[in-house]
């Protein structure tokens, strides 16, 4: 308890300060007291856990920079022995129209070939949510996949117009 | 899931012999005992008394009513034997006082103090006396309309595994009908010197997101099983035989991938290009369909749904059965989230059950950053108070998720008892766990200064085996309600009684990778196999050393059920029993 009795401090003040203390008081008893029975019921061994990882992590860390980053990729051969170019240089046949292409550069010939007119059924699935909050430019985002998982936060990164209503996301829709 | 068993310590002597002194030690309280909204248990002695220790200096003022008078600390005990109050510093007089006096409890918090011990002290049956007292305060599983309502329990029992052995009919198939891959002992492709399953996958144009996804799925133990062991056969496969339709009907992402699995595993080492998988899902996902680097998560939704899909049209089975069994993706991938809403006011709790396929985490982004050294800069923000050293870890992501958060004023909830809107706390927590936990980190978030995408680059720590317990619903409300010793009783059952019965522990097989910039950036995926991790960057297929992973920039992560559980199937057609173990 706090006894500093500074003369200068009103009697209300010093009700004020007594109030304060002894809820600043309160409040360590009640972490104490829970972490006390965390403690003594063997409930944190989740700590023992993550401490063990933040050790090793660490010692990756001292580690980090004489392994050259993430290791040689493109230069040597790869665990078979084999070596690859920066392009797929394989050829197969093109199932939309037949033409024999290369497969480092099948994606982009696929697009064309497909067209802006393809087949494929427009699906109003789950997908097409994501769709409106992609940027039009194709980023590698996703600012976040609304139905993967249906907690949400009061989310620190959303574009505009990403519908958070459970039935989106909802696997059991009916 | 049973929530880890809290280990009683061995009673103090003077606990020992205050429980032999009566026969029902801790009964009297019950009439004492007050639950506060929130469920929190205090004692009350008497609503008119005002408690205070007789041996603590009372301040300058002398009369009673004075709030001053309370300088007696915050903390006041009871002794359990005469009722005497004191606070703790004076609480070792009162055995020496009252010979044979040792047990108190704590007005406030409900928790035993041995006087002599000078130590709080647990018993039993004292939280159990308390866990009745606080029980009508425990959410009722209500559930709001939107979503499934009850929690969907496995009401299956757990059957033993079997090891299987075939009988003369099942190996006569197998001799007859499958080809063995024998391997060459002196090449390099021996799969005892490589796994089997390692290869290459070619980039086909800004592909390297469908094939990080589609490494960690490769290697996925109950998805590789699925196909592996002909759950799905291409050549047989329903809809495929259909005629070929305009609005490609025809189209099986699921025989598509069973022929990705076939190449993985054929033995052949050479990269292979996954093309047809390429236009199968364009013709099925066309909002997707475009030659641009996508989102690796995105993907894997959109996979997962286009499996969904094709299998359930297939089945004509009805996928609201709440279990997760429609499909494969399903039956792995699909646990049940449990979201409680609790009214601040009158403590009542809203509790929805809604199913996911994996789980979104926050990167606290407001965190220590530290460029690698790498980049060539070294830019260090620190909050100046922030109370956390060191990277994130995956497990204060998992912490921050099943934290209570008190929603804001624009989200006040109805409290059905109050009949108005409340400020309310929100808890998430894991009702079940999946057999494969793919956890999503949250590196791409909206700067709200320059109103553009960015990517977080700072360094997610994560271990190689998890333990899930202390996340799942029945630990995250026995926590809640003060960790007592008996677990938290909601509508006669258990959350542990509710439950397949699997295990918590989780090991890691994946994890996908993101390096580089948000619209220049490239994915890798590192498998970890018999224990050696494998980088798999493209066509490329290398073993790197367990520090190069835990430094990877993690964007996705996939982890598997140490111990798998068998329930019993409806029949032995069915692959509800028939997952093999890892």
């Amino acid at each position: 308890m706090s006894t500093s009795n500074d003369g200068s401090l009103t009697p209300r003040s010093q009700h004020a300060s007594n109030c304060f203390d002894d809820l600043l008081d309160s409040i360590i008893a009640d972490v104490a007291s829970e972490c006390h029975r965390i403690a003594r019921l063997g409930l944190d061994r989740s700590l023992e856990a993550e401490e063990e990882e933040l050790r090793l992590s660490q010692l990756s860390d001292s580690t980090r920079g004489a392994a050259g980053g993430e290791g040689s990729s493109k230069h040597g051969v790869d665990i078979f022995g084999q070596s690859h170019p920066a392009v797929a240089s394989d050829i197969f046949e093109c199932m939309n129209c037949g033409r024999p292409i290369v497969a480092g550069r099948f994606a982009p010939h696929l697009e064309k070939c497909m067209g802006k007119g393809r087949n494929a059924r427009a699906k109003a699935t789950r997908s097409t949510t994501v769709t409106r909050s992609r940027h039009s430019r194709g980023s590698p985002v996703s600012v976040y996949a609304p139905y993967s998982t249906s907690a949400q936060r009061a989310p620190n990164g959303t574009a505009g117009g990403v519908s958070e209503d459970p039935s989106d996301y909802n696997i059991e829709e009916q | 899931m049973a929530p880890p068993p809290a280990s009683i310590p061995a009673p103090c002597p003077h606990l020992s012999s205050y429980r032999s002194s009566s026969r029902n030690p801790f009964r009297h309280l019950r009439r004492s005992l007050r639950v506060r909204p929130l469920g929190l248990p205090s004692i009350r002695l008497d609503p008119l008394s005002h408690p205070h220790c007789p041996l603590c200096p009372s301040s300058s003022s002398s009369s009673s009513q004075s709030p001053l008078n309370t300088s007696s600390s915050s903390r006041l005990l009871a002794c359990l034997s005469c009722g005497q109050v004191f606070c703790p510093s004076h609480a070792s007089d009162h055995p020496v006082s009252s010979p044979g006096h040792h047990i108190s409890v704590d007005l406030l918090r409900a928790e035993l103090f041995c006087c002599s011990c000078s130590d709080q002290v647990y018993d039993s049956d004292f939280d159990s006396t308390v866990s009745i007292a606080q029980s009508p305060s425990f959410p009722s599983s209500s559930s709001s309309a939107s979503t499934s309502s009850s929690p969907p329990s496995s009401k299956r029992r757990r059957v033993d595994f079997k090891q299987w052995d075939p009988n003369p009919s099942h190996s006569q198939l197998i001799r007859t009908r499958s080809t063995q891959l024998h391997p060459d002992p002196t090449s390099s492709n021996n799969p005892d010197l490589h796994p089997w399953g390692l290869r290459g996958l070619n980039n086909m144009g800004n592909t390297c997101f469908m094939n990080s996804v589609l490494q960690a799925l490769l290697h996925t133990p109950p998805l590789r099983n699925y196909f592996l062991s002909d759950r799905h056969n291409r050549f047989l496969c329903a809809r495929r035989s259909r005629k070929k339709s305009a609005n490609g009907v025809d189209m099986c992402l699921v025989c598509d991938l069973d022929q990705i699995y076939s190449a993985a595993f054929s033995g052949d080492r050479s990269p292979f290009s996954p093309a047809k998988f390429l236009y199968s899902w364009w013709r099925l996902s066309s909002d997707l369909a475009s030659y641009e680097q996508q989102d690796a998560h995105e993907f894997f939704i959109s996979i997962l749904d286009r499996i969904h899909d094709n299998l359930v049209e297939d089945q004509k089975i009805s996928n609201n059965n709440g279990q997760g069994d429609c499909c494969i993706a399903h039956r792995i991938f699909s646990g049940i989230l449990r979201s409680d809403v609790t009214c601040t006011y009158c403590g009542f709790t809203s509790t929805t059950y809604d199913p996911c396929i994996d789980l979104s985490l926050d990167l606290d982004s407001t965190h220590l950053t530290r460029q690698t050294a790498r980049n060539g800069e070294k830019e260090t923000k620190q909050k100046h108070n922030q109370n956390q050293s060191g990277p994130t870890t995956l497990m204060r992501c998992l912490e921050k998720f099943t934290r209570p958060e008190r929603l804001d004023n624009e989200q006040k909830f109805y409290c059905q008892k109050c009949k108005e809107r409340r400020e309310s706390l929100k808890q998430m927590s894991i009702r079940k766990l999946p057999l494969v936990l793919c956890f999503h980190v949250k590196r791409f978030e909206h700067s709200t200064i320059k109103k553009t995408l960015r990517k977080i680059d700072s360094c997610l720590q994560f271990p190689f085996s998890l333990d899930m317990a202390a996340y799942l619903s029945s630990s995250v409300l026995r926590s809640r309600y003060g960790n007592r010793l008996l677990p938290v009783v909601e509508n006669g059952t258990t959350e542990a009684s509710i439950s397949s019965g699997a295990s918590s522990e989780f090991e890691i097989f994946a994890v996908v990778t993101h390096s580089g910039r948000l619209d220049a950036g490239h994915y890798v995926t590192y498998l970890r196999i018999n224990n050696s991790w494998f980088k798999c960057d493209d066509a490329w297929v290398i073993k790197v050393e367990d520090s190069i992973v835990r430094e990877s920039q993690a964007y996705m992560l996939f982890y598997v059920q140490k111990v798998l559980c068998y329930t019993a199937g409806g029949n032995t057609g069915t692959s509800t029993g028939t997952i093999e173990p890892v």
